[in-house]
């Protein structure tokens, strides 16, 4: 039962922090299950997010099916997923009836401002933090920064997830 | 996910206008959570109210909720498999390419003053080096970016 509380509450604590893209996440559930409550090792998170890059859908959510599954079954699952969409949807709930004053404010494109630069660093953050936890030897190096140069290379003309494939296709043939 | 939304509600379905589209997603990005829930709740409401937004928040998450509980429950016990393992050690890896990717991305789009290498900055140092949970770096940036950056067109 307080598994159950404690599951919900990082993935709610996740969802608010899931601004945009989804990328933002990867630190916040980092800290959450790995660094804070040791629920897996980092290989194994790292491996629920590869998964949850590559399938439809928003990686926030995918990752929280997922992970909730992994540590709880089904009903984990189902609490997980519930979890991370909940604090948005309350806010957007508490929010809408005065957005009609606050659209197209100068204030508003402010906060959106200030929130993409929070969001810009959680994510130098996260190269840091992820790429320190996943990279291990030169040739996960080489491999990370194959995947860098790609999508600068292809920037716009390939989804993220060719990128990922490639990788786990050299990954096959070199771990 | 937002441009297969776009096509599906503005063009094809006509349900809604071009610029009520775009302005829907300015606040969908404003408030926390995944951009696609947040769009779903908003056009869901805008067209038929609270059953209407319960009923598009629904339909975004459960198909990816059942192919990833498809996944876990069937794929699960071959990712002990050496060769499932390393092909999924290779797609972790590259994941850490694809954040530098959008680090580089984001960093050329929004760092044009120096206010906001500063914000930026801070808000790395909240998580990297005072070690607070991440969410504290964001709140963090956020507060200081709205104070102290000027306006400026994104």
């Amino acid at each position: 039962m307080q598994m159950l509380f404690k599951l919900f509450m990082s993935f709610a604590l996740i969802g608010l922090g899931a601004y945009g893209g989804g990328l933002v996440t990867i630190p916040l559930i980092q800290y959450e299950l790995v660094a804070s409550r040791h629920w897996m090792e980092f290989d194994e998170m790292a491996r629920i997010l590869a998964i949850a890059q590559m399938t439809p859908g928003p990686i926030a959510i995918n990752a929280a099916t997922f992970t909730g599954f992994r540590l709880n079954g089904i009903l984990g699952a189902m609490l997980a997923t519930t979890a991370v969409v909940l604090p948005s949807i309350l806010i957007l709930i508490t929010v809408v009836p005065w957005v009609e004053k606050f659209k197209d404010n100068r204030r508003a494109s402010r906060i959106g401002q200030g929130v993409h630069l929070g969001v810009l660093s959680l994510i130098f953050y996260a190269v840091w933090s992820y790429g320190h936890a996943a990279i291990e030897r030169w040739l996960d190096l080489v491999i990370a920064a194959g995947a860098f140069l790609f999508l600068i290379v292809f920037e716009g003309k390939v989804h993220p997830i060719i990128a990922i494939l490639i990788c786990g296709l050299i990954g096959m043939f070199v771990f | 996910m937002s441009p297969v939304m776009w096509h599906e509600l503005v063009i094809k379905r006509r349900w809604i206008k071009d610029a009520d589209f775009f302005s829907v997603i300015s606040l969908a990005t404003v408030v926390p959570g995944a951009i696609a829930v947040n769009i779903a709740y908003l056009l869901g409401r805008s067209l038929r109210g609270k059953s209407g937004s319960l009923v598009a928040v629904l339909g975004t998450i459960l198909p990816s909720f059942f192919v990833i509980l498809f996944i876990a429950f069937f794929l699960l016990p071959f990712f002990k498999y050496p060769k499932v393992a390393a092909f999924l050690h290779g797609c972790a890896i590259a994941v850490a390419g694809q954040l530098a990717f959008a680090g580089f991305i984001f960093g050329r789009k929004l760092l044009r003053r120096w206010q906001h290498f500063v914000v930026c900055a801070v808000g790395v140092i909240t998580v990297g080096v005072f070690k607070l949970h991440p969410i504290w770096g964001l709140i963090t940036a956020s507060i200081l970016g709205f104070w102290l950056c000027p306006e400026n067109n994104l």
